[in-house]
């Protein structure tokens, strides 16, 4: 039972898909507890051999749980959106509705955003018109099988509509805007500026999830205590490789508070160490040129820039790690390449982040501490604040924003015969 | 004797040997050790380099291969001040790349030793390929880029280049008050006039011998019948692909321009960071390497040396300059490599084709910046 998605050609195609869900939107509500058995059903179906190959998957499934997504819906939508039923809101009542169809533009650099990012909508109850990045299509059917087949009477399956085409190809986005109530946008500057820009109607609720950077961070009694650095470099290599580090929450420095007695050589060994396990275990099957360039750019850059700077990084362009001081961001160049900054005082440093920001990897065995830093990311724009390892980890908030509630409008009922 | 000067001995003997005749293995020994010794001296020179190299994955002291020493990639010449080894009193002059609109221009400083060097390296290369003799010399360009100035451009440099060529010098180009370029027709139809018989030599950038020779001399109907020219060119072919003119147009176009054969029409690359060396094309399509330079294709995968018939980016190694660290750079192009050795024109050493640039990277996902916030707001003046 093979998924395909549709190579879209003709702006009627993507009109005619739309039509059909909405009318599907309007005329069949899914019940949410539907909704989460087959999510469920479809974390359990993926857990196969033959989908290990799935950048992000073991995240995916993750976020599909039932123990995961539920208490998410509660939050958002009230605890009577798990049965379809209102809640008091004083003398009122509260229930959520679906937009109605919901439009997805994922970014082309994560492979499982396009699920991520419907299943949100889902979740709602609404239905989704998604366009599947070209190098996304192959890796996004394949998963979408497990679905249909856990979703036995199409329930959910019917409710999306995938389409990939050709990304200027301006006519089928702007179809696709047109008839849209909402819209999931994800990716980088260029990419969100020119799907904003789409005509969609006045109606139509825009969430948007720009390009950001990641960081991470550790005080000195953790990244200098000898017993448990190996396993922390292990979390940071982890964070690193995944999506080839190209995701908003892959990050891309790391910055040491220093310590009396902690050797940031001897630190950044370890992590030399759990980098070339890591890639052992994930080494790279292809690269685009441009990136090697970038990288091979990077090492030298830093190198020359100050004789000071240190690095450790292989022949090949597999991974880097640019060791030295500094105070703010450095330039991502990605490709597993991390900028390993020695501080004097990290609240200082996070102090100065600007927004930029999306999420913050901590390392810190001072809980105290660690609630001072978590106030001072959060006032300077970090949205996501987790401990090292679980950088990747999808869930709500995201950038800060809810994920099901903008997709839903709450309905207000003041009975009348009160 | 100074370790500078030895290494400058052992520069000027390579240059002195037959450029293209060296056995491949030999030729791998000899720069081997001059290169080792110039990444000493330039270790000794820039700390900031010393630095580079002492971080690389491998000591270059027991390096066993050309492949295995620290090469730097291009871009970090884009830096300012640029790169240097010499001191700012033994600078001559200093190479700008041809950036394109809001690209940052390489620059390469070359002292008097790497400048005199720079050019009896093209000297001996262009002279496997047309011969000893002088000869006029025809410019497709204008005569302010011969002017010898302080910072040179690419194309200012690539026609001084050929200089030594020349028993006198022809621009056929002038430049308009709007700074744009058009043809110097009496000039240039006095010219062919003139050398009807003689053996000429031609250079210009690719795009520009195009639009503003071939095109207007076609619209015209006219032909200068000069059939003992070598007509050379470099330059890239990014702006012709734009305009989908083909290699085998130009090359049509050029030869039915100037009334010769279209072997005489020579397309070559190059850059002003690999000074002195110039990649010519033979009369099977393929380009060499000269007896003081070589070329490394590697795979962007693993940057290992690629096999025969793989592509990969363009490492270019010369033992030229030591006015900047100039002898291992790593390009931003790619080539095909046809062979390591036996092309059937009998040029020994590598034979590869240029396959253009790195193509810029596709991807641009949500971990792809731009910019920042702080910066945008400093743009519109908030922050």
């Amino acid at each position: 039972m093979t998924y395909r998605i549709q190579a879209i050609d003709s702006s009627r195609d993507i009109t005619c898909a739309a039509q059909r869900l909405q009318q599907l939107s309007r005329e069949k509500p899914l019940a949410t507890q539907l909704i989460l058995d087959i999510f469920d059903q479809w974390a359990a179906a993926l857990d196969d051999r033959a989908l290990r190959d799935i950048p992000g998957l073991t995240f995916l499934r993750l976020w599909l749980r039932r123990g995961n997504l539920e208490p998410i819906v509660l939050r958002e939508l009230g605890a009577s959106a798990l049965n379809g039923g209102w809640r008091d809101d004083g003398r009122a009542r509260l229930r959520a509705f679906p937009l109605g169809v919901v439009g997805h533009w994922p970014a082309g650099n994560v492979e499982i955003q396009p699920l991520l990012s419907l299943t949100c909508a889902l979740l709602g109850g609404n239905c989704c018109l998604v366009r599947v990045p070209s190098r996304l299509v192959a890796i996004t059917e394949r998963v979408m099988e497990k679905l249909q087949k856990v979703d036995s009477n199409g329930s959910l399956t019917e409710r999306i509509f995938m389409a990939s085409f050709n990304h200027s190809r301006t006519d089928l986005h702007e179809a696709m805007a047109k008839t849209v109530d909402g819209a999931m946008i994800w990716g980088g500057a260029d990419a969100v500026a020119q799907v904003r820009g789409l005509p969609f109607p006045h109606w139509t609720r825009v969430l948007v999830f720009g390009p950001r950077l990641s960081a991470a961070a550790m005080d000195a009694e953790t990244w200098g205590d000898r017993t448990d650095r190996f396993s922390w470099c292990r979390r940071i290599a982890r964070d690193v490789w995944q999506f080839d580090q190209q995701a908003c929450s892959s990050p891309q420095a790391l910055f040491l508070e220093r310590g009396a007695g902690c050797d940031p050589d001897q630190f950044v060994e370890d992590l030399k160490q759990a980098f070339q396990e890591e890639n052992r275990h994930h080494p790279r099957q292809q690269i685009e040129p441009a990136l090697t360039s970038a990288i091979s750019l990077a090492r030298a850059s830093w190198l020359l820039a100050n004789d000071g700077n240190s690095a450790l990084f292989p022949a090949s362009p597999d991974w880097t790690i640019l060791l030295g001081t500094a105070t703010e961001m450095p330039n991502p160049t990605q490709g597993r390449t991390l900028s390993v900054l020695v501080v004097d005082d990290l609240l200082k440093v996070i102090s100065s982040f600007d927004g930029t920001l999306q999420t913050l990897g901590l390392g810190i065995k001072d809980a105290s501490k660690e609630e001072m830093l978590a106030i001072a990311a959060g006032r300077s724009g970090v949205d996501r604040i987790v401990k090292l390892g679980r950088m990747h980890v999808f869930s709500s908030p995201w950038d800060g924003t809810e994920l099901i509630r903008p997709m839903v409008r709450f309905v207000r009922h003041v009975p009348s015969e009160d | 004797m100074s370790g500078l000067v030895a290494i400058e001995q052992e520069i000027d003997s390579l240059l002195l040997q037959p450029p293209y005749g060296v056995d491949p293995k030999q030729r791998q020994t000899s720069l081997l050790g001059l290169l080792k010794k110039e990444l000493a001296y330039a270790c000794e020179q820039s700390p900031r380099f010393r630095n580079y190299v002492e971080h690389w994955p491998t000591d270059f002291r027991t390096a066993e291969s050309i492949s295995d020493l620290p090469y730097l990639p291009v871009g970090v010449f884009k830096a300012n001040p640029p790169l240097t080894l010499t001191g700012s009193d033994q600078v001559k002059r200093t190479l700008t790349s041809s950036a394109t609109t809001g690209q940052i221009p390489s620059r390469v400083v070359l002292d008097a030793a790497t400048a005199r060097r720079m050019a009896k390296g093209v000297t001996t290369i262009i002279r496997d390929f047309i011969g000893p003799a002088r000869r006029p010399y025809l410019v497709i360009d204008t005569s302010q880029n011969l002017a010898s100035q302080a910072e040179v451009g690419a194309r200012g440099a690539a026609i001084q280049a050929l200089g030594a060529f020349a028993t006198e010098v022809v621009c056929c180009l002038r430049s308009g008050q709007d700074g744009g370029l058009s043809i110097d027709l009496n000039t240039l139809l006095a010219c062919a006039g003139k050398w009807k018989h003689a053996d000429v030599l031609v250079y210009g950038f690719t795009y520009i011998i195009w639009t503003q020779l071939v095109q207007p001399l076609r619209r015209e109907g006219i032909t200068l019948d000069i059939p003992n020219v070598h007509v050379l060119h470099s330059g890239g072919w990014k702006r012709l692909t734009e305009q989908s003119v083909t290699r085998e147009a130009f090359i049509g176009g050029v030869a039915s321009v100037f009334g010769c054969s279209a072997d005489r029409v020579v397309d070559y690359y190059g850059m002003v960071e690999n000074v002195g060396v110039i990649y010519p094309d033979c009369a099977y399509g393929n380009k060499h390497v000269p007896a003081f330079a070589e070329i490394i294709v590697r795979d962007p995968l693993t940057l290992a040396p690629v096999e025969p018939g793989q592509r990969g980016i363009i490492q270019v190694c010369s033992v030229l300059p030591t006015s900047f660290p100039g002898f291992l750079l790593l390009t931003e192009d790619m080539a095909e490599v046809i062979d390591y050795d036996g092309c059937p024109c009998g040029r020994r050493g590598i034979s590869f084709r240029f396959a253009g640039r790195v193509p810029k990277a596709e991807v641009r996902g949500c971990g792809n910046l731009g910019n920042t916030r702080h910066h945008q707001l400093q743009e519109v003046g908030v922050a």
